[in-house]
């Protein structure tokens, strides 16, 4: 008897052992699946100030740096240029700047009106160009000047018909090309200025710049 | 010998890993969302012409949407401030999900951990491509609305960048990879501010859109864009294709670029019916003859596997412990009754009339979205259901065996039947869904001489009746496009 029931009792306890192990292991797999599910990775806001010339590229896209760079670098080439030289030569005083449109074609929502500021800093700062203030502005002075005849002592309101012609227009485009795979993303931005005489509609400097960048962007985060 | 002291010891770590498991699956399981009463109400306050308060319901319902559908919200609530007139806001919402679709990008091993244990509702929505598309849709019309066209370029822009996303990445030529009314929304936007060039190669795209789509998409290319193709290729010159296109599109009636300067653009977008839905489709199966006798006799008694029947049906397959469940989406349209829009511009001196054409099927294209990765989610739910299935088999044994001799039975049939409950109650679909979208966009494009008119649109059904038509004043300006948007819910 006892020889008989042997190798089934031995049975018995191989199966029990083995299916112990099984089940231990599946545990072990429900344990290490849950342990990534609870596992968190908090994460609390936190402000750093930094300075405004810090360049800060967070999501690739056209940022405040591009524009203060671009501006910067672009009316630097624009006043270097030889057209300054002969105009000032030829006229004897320095040429009357107005900047014009900035064009958005790129595939950003671009605030062209903070590139037309640091282009407007940029000349007037440079003191070789006199720079008149843009079509939008030139509405509000005007209409302050209509104000003052009809509100301001006489002896203080500004004459109509006293304006000062530009004798070029500086304006341009925004322009993308993006490209785009397996999460890494080329963004290639150009910018296209050109300083046009306003009398003879001559070109008289065309200058561009351009950007590129490259967002990569990871598939899988553990 | 040390595993003989595990399974003598019954405050072991198998049961406790059991517990745990049953804990976070019973918190994973989420009632019966209030999402379907929602549309209902927001869908409701549609019909009867309360934009602003589809718009409350929406944004009342932020919390109930919760942290994995917020691109869906945003989705939601960037179309009920569209319809609302509240574009700015509409854009800002838009923005938002946009980029959130953009950082979804990176998938989170966790998440998807998760999601694959559970169900994939615990996976952040980013919406299907189309809808991705769409977001930018909206974003160009509200831009469009405000008057800022070349805001809107930028837009078009995306639209192309992501179109051409998806054509790189579509393995089939088959699936979803190009939306021929986006490109079509892209040209019209493109000759509004004069860019030919461009309007010109969006038409066209659009057009070989439209025929590619013609298999599944049940919508033909409009005879309006056949018209804007003619003319386009006329103004530019292309003398080649412009009589390719004449041949091609035999007698369809156009005007010359040169005599549409003068006169004023409309473009009426009208919106009809709602967005088809997803529901959840069960199929359990029963592997032993007993839990075969029992699904045949659940199914007898209770019906088709519902929302409703999931807690009867998780108890007693519990009870069984050899049932498994899957679930998959289903698709249920809510065709449009509207055939056309009927649009009269009365002017004080003359009128126009003309007829909206469908330019897009939002059923069609849920159909194809689903359709283009039905195997890849079967294969994830069955997956997921074996590995469910072995997880609460391996509960139920662990709880026995850690229970020790005398209590194991009993602690073993609790856990597992536990355990199989949960699996199959937890099972679920992700039936999310932009619902707020309509079942078909109709457009129709007239030139008309500058002035204030009546506009009246009237939705004529695919009966014949006529609907209530909407009325409003439009001023229209001398060489400018005016986009006007219509909704309507039959």
């Amino acid at each position: 008897m006892m020889n008989k029931e042997a190798p089934t009792f031995l049975f018995s306890i191989q199966h029990t052992a083995l299916s112990f192990r099984l089940w231990r292991a599946v545990a072990a797999v429900m344990l290490s699946a849950l342990l990534v599910m609870v596992a968190g990775c908090g994460s609390a806001a936190k402000v750093t100030r930094v300075d405004a010339d810090v360049v800060t590229d967070l999501s690739g896209r056209w940022n405040d740096t591009d524009s203060r760079l671009v501006a910067e670098t672009m009316v630097r080439e624009a006043l270097d240029s030889p057209w300054l030289g002969n105009y000032t030569r030829a006229r004897g005083r320095q040429p009357v700047v107005v900047v014009g449109t900035i064009l958005n074609r790129s595939h950003d929502h671009i605030n062209v009106q903070t590139f037309v500021t640091d282009l407007s800093r940029e000349l007037t700062n440079s003191q070789k160009v006199a720079f008149v203030a843009g079509k939008g502005e030139r509405e509000e002075i005007r209409e302050e000047r209509r104000e003052q005849a009809i509100h301001a002592r006489e002896d203080t309101q500004k004459a109509p018909g006293k304006e000062i012609g530009a004798d070029y227009i500086l304006k341009g485009s925004i322009s993308s090309i993006p490209d785009e795979s397996d999460g890494v993303k080329a963004m290639f931005y150009q910018v296209d200025l050109e300083m046009i005489d306003l009398e003879s509609n001559v070109k008289s400097w065309f200058g561009q710049k351009k950007i590129k960048k490259v967002i990569e962007r990871k598939r899988v985060l553990f | 010998m040390a595993e003989s002291s595990l399974l003598a010891n019954p405050a072991s770590r198998p049961l406790f890993q059991s517990f745990l498991t049953l804990w976070l699956m019973a918190a994973a399981i989420s009632g019966c969302s209030s999402a379907h009463n929602r549309y209902l109400l927001v869908e409701e306050s549609l019909r009867t012409g309360n934009v602003m308060q589809a718009d409350q319901i929406v944004a009342q319902a932020e919390r109930d949407y919760g942290s994995t559908s917020r691109v869906l919200y945003r989705m939601d609530r960037g179309m009920t401030l569209h319809l609302a007139g509240r574009y700015q806001e509409s854009t800002a919402i838009l923005e938002q999900a946009e980029t959130e679709v953009e950082d979804l990008y990176t998938r989170r091993v966790r998440t998807e951990t998760k999601a694959f244990l559970v169900n994939d509702t615990l996976l952040p929505y980013e919406g299907e491509p189309y809808e991705q598309v769409m977001v930018n849709v909206l974003k160009a019309l509200n831009y469009a609305e405000m008057g800022s066209l070349y805001e809107a370029l930028v837009e078009a822009r995306k639209i192309d960048q992501r179109l051409n996303g998806f054509a790189d990445q579509a393995r089939d030529k088959d699936t979803y990879r190009d939306d021929a009314f986006a490109r079509y929304l892209t040209g019209i936007l493109y000759e509004a501010t004069g860019d030919l060039d461009n309007a010109f190669i969006a038409y066209r795209k659009a057009y070989e859109a439209y025929l590619r789509a013609r298999p599944w998409a049940r919508v033909t290319a409009p005879s309006m864009l056949q018209s804007d193709l003619l003319r386009v290729t006329d103004a530019l010159h292309l003398h080649q294709e412009h009589e390719g296109y004449k041949e091609a599109f035999g007698e369809t009636a156009w005007q010359p670029a040169d005599q549409l300067h003068h006169l004023a653009h409309l473009v009426v977008i009208s919106y009809n019916g709602r967005a088809p839905r997803k529901e959840d489709q069960f199929i359990d199966l029963p592997i032993s003859l007993e839990a075969l006798r029992l699904v045949l006799l659940t199914k007898g008694t209770i019906g088709a596997s519902t929302q409703d029947s999931r807690v009867p049906e998780s108890f007693l397959y519990g009870l069984s412990g050899r049932v498994v469940r899957v679930a998959l989406p289903r698709l249920v349209p809510q065709k449009s009754q509207v055939a056309y829009g009927q649009v009269s511009l009365i002017g004080a001196g003359e009128s126009f009339t003309g007829r909206t054409e469908l330019t897009q099927d939002f059923s069609a294209l849920a159909a194809k979205s689903l359709n283009d990765r039905y195997t890849q989610l079967a294969i994830k739910a069955v997956a997921r259901a074996a590995v469910k299935y072995a997880l609460a088999q391996g509960a139920g044994r662990g709880a026995q065996a850690a229970a020790g001799r005398d209590a194991g039975p009993l602690v073993g049939i609790l856990v597992g039947t536990l355990a199989h409950a949960l699996a199959i109650g937890t099972e679920e679909s992700d039936t999310r869904s932009w619902r707020t979208l309509p079942d078909e966009i109709q457009i129709l494009r007239l030139w008309v001489p500058p002035g204030s008119y009546e506009l009246h649109v009237r939705p004529v059904g695919r009966n014949g009746n006529q609907g209530r038509a909407s009325m409003q004043t439009v001023t229209l300006e001398s060489g400018e496009t005016t986009f006007f948007i219509e909704r309507v819910m039959h």
